[in-house]
């Protein structure tokens, strides 16, 4: 079995930690990145929207189940995404780009983000998580299934921790998976708690009230 | 920031000597590539050392760095199906009565339909938010004569690898008992020109592991996997062509385009599939390199192979000099060649090899070879974002 021991997220006013009971209400986006990242982050701003979303919710939520990082270390932690259109918006931007240069210029930079899996790559290459990477598109609407889909990972041994992320452009959830010996220190909850929490909406400020009140 | 940190020594494979797990087993598969409808003719295209990688015309090249890649004949570009589903189409057309209506579903792509997006912006044609990944499963579901209405894993180039090391994980811990595995991805303009953009395409066609390569040629294809317990494969007295005994998954935490300089994120994705399957390396018959002919994946698969390996130079080949990189369906159509090496006890030759890289000398070879008996497959294959998977087929 696994157990969640951390939930960090964000949204265009809000970020916090539910296990820590943390809420900050922001104006401005600059003052973010010393905020939410313990460490400096040199690249953030040429990453793209949903990147960067998937960076803040998963230091937050690395934050509240504390979890170390360091930028020359690598860890054993795997990290599984979904979101609500794949990387339409992505594969929009970079096409309506190489078609305005004539069908002559395509850009790379722009390229590489219309894989559904580059925000959790850039998560994973910042945060040094060396587990599995992958993508989910369910049929199921929310994180139900996507939180159920990292505990599998977890159970059938693949890995000892996932992080369990659903990112937009506008706002982020990041659940952080564990399997259940791990959580001797901290708060945590269990995993069939929060996927029951899950599962009743697809709204993120549902979803992080229903966490609160389930941690509590 | 204080806290525990997460370490890998600390796996516990479900797979232990002795005991009574439930075996994850391939009862049907099919493929079709840029050789032809059927596994038989990707297999004997491959022994004959042929290319089917041949000139582009699907839409104009003038603008990119090569003009050459594996295309599936007499697919349609810009009609009312979308090329990967030409493809399912035509695989399933003879096929879905392989299939057990009650299998879950997972779906391997990197694009998908994309171009259907490729058709509205260019013509004004359909409806954007329809071009989604998230359509695609319904549709596959529908093709396929499942229930399910499936998921889609994506994990870049290692789209298909990921999604049978996830099928095989559902039957080993009893979530499920039966699991259709489809994999697809298609050469558009889209597509071409990104992999254009990124200075990533041989001019030619794919050398992999020759001193002289430079870079992938790009494949299109489509293929399916039944993965079954064997219980219930025994029970439904289903032909057994190969198990997934073991695999592994990593990333390297590296770069967004380039390959680990250490490889150590492949290092650790084959030495979890080893330790799955409880199999040692010289167990191990041959590897199925990912092998896309540019000069760091390359360089870097070499590397991590002899890590693992050390003096015990084990057999690698790669199919991608034959069919191009198929992306996303890459890691499902390696897989089922795989299962027909093993079983036809015969290493396939690396097409279009002709100076056999100096790292490379030993490992991988122009020529088809046996395979000695009663020995493993290991698979691997890598994507963009340091994704890597590995699998061991017994």
């Amino acid at each position: 079995m696994s157990n969640i021991c951390g939930i960090g997220w964000i949204n265009p006013e809000e970020y916090g930690c539910v296990m820590r009971g943390l809420k900050v209400s922001y104006e401005n986006k600059v003052f973010l990145k010393k905020k939410i990242f313990p460490l400096p982050f040199k690249n953030l701003g040429r990453l793209d929207s949903v990147s960067r979303m998937t960076c803040y919710a998963v230091s937050l939520a690395l934050k509240d189940a504390g979890i170390k990082y360091s930028l020359n270390r690598k860890q054993d932690i795997g990290i599984i995404g979904t979101n609500t259109s794949g990387s339409l918006q992505s594969d929009i931007n970079y096409f309506k780009d190489y078609l305005d240069s004539g069908r002559t210029l395509s850009r790379g930079n722009l390229f590489i983000y219309t894989l559904p899996t580059s925000p959790l790559a850039e998560a994973a290459i910042y945060f040094g998580l060396q587990g599995p990477l992958l993508y989910m598109t369910l049929s199921q609407p929310g994180t139900a299934a996507l939180l159920r889909n990292a505990g599998n990972i977890i159970v059938c041994g693949d890995t000892t921790a996932m992080l369990a992320v659903k990112g937009d452009e506008a706002e982020a959830v990041c659940f952080v998976l564990t399997q259940e010996k791990d959580l001797s220190r901290g708060k945590a909850c269990s995993l069939e708690k929060i996927t029951a929490v899950a599962e009743r909406t697809s709204r993120l400020d549902e979803v992080i009230t229903g966490c609160i009140a389930a941690v509590l | 920031m204080e806290g525990r940190r997460i370490s890998p020594s600390r796996i516990t494979p479900v797979r232990k000597k002795g005991h009574n797990w439930v075996k994850a087993v391939i009862v049907s598969c099919d493929m079709v590539t840029a050789y032809g409808q059927g596994t038989d003719a990707c297999w004997k295209g491959i022994l004959s050392g042929k290319t089917a990688i041949s000139r582009l015309n699907r839409f104009n090249t003038r603008a990119f760095q090569s003009d050459y890649a594996a295309t599936v004949k007499n697919l349609r570009y810009l009609q009312k199906d979308s090329l990967v589903k030409q493809m399912l189409k035509s695989l399933f057309s003879k096929t879905s009565a392989l299939i057990p209506k009650d299998a879950k579903l997972i779906l391997a792509t990197t694009k998908g339909e994309i171009d259907l997006l490729e058709k509205k912006m260019i013509t004004g044609a359909g409806d954007v938010s329809n071009c989604s990944l998230g359509h695609l499963p319904g549709k596959v579901s529908d093709l396929a004569g499942v229930k399910d209405t499936g998921i889609i894993i994506s994990a870049a180039c290692a789209s298909s690898t990921t999604a049978i090391a996830r099928a095989a994980a559902m039957v080993r811990s009893r979530l499920t008992d039966c699991v259709l595995v489809v994999a697809c991805d298609s050469i558009t303009e889209f597509v071409f020109s990104g992999f254009s953009s990124l200075m990533a395409l041989d001019g030619f066609v794919a050398r992999p592991f020759d001193k002289n390569r430079s870079g992938l040629s790009l494949g299109e294809a489509a293929a399916f996997a039944v993965i079954m317990s064997e219980s219930r494969a025994k029970r439904e007295k289903r032909e057994m062509i190969g198990e997934i005994a073991g695999w592994g998954l990593s990333d390297d935490a590296n770069h967004m385009t380039g390959p680990s300089r250490d490889s150590e994120g492949l290092i650790l994705a084959i030495k979890k599939a080893l330790k799955t399957a409880c199999v040692k390396e010289r167990e191990v018959g041959f590897i199925s390199a990912h092998g896309t002919g540019t000069v760091y994946n390359d360089a870097m698969e070499i590397r991590a192979f002899r890590a693992v390996f050390k003096n015990e130079k084990t057999p690698v080949y790669s199919v991608k000099g034959g069919i191009g990189h198929t992306i996303g369906a890459a890691g499902l159509v390696e897989t089922i060649i795989a299962l027909r090496a093993l079983k036809e006890r015969k290493v396939p030759p690396t097409v279009n090899l002709e100076d056999v890289d100096n790292d490379a000398l030993g490992w991988v070879s122009p020529g088809q070879h046996p395979a000695e008996e009663n020995k493993k497959a290991l698979i691997t294959n890598a994507g963009f974002g340091g994704i890597n998977a590995a699998l061991v087929l017994a």
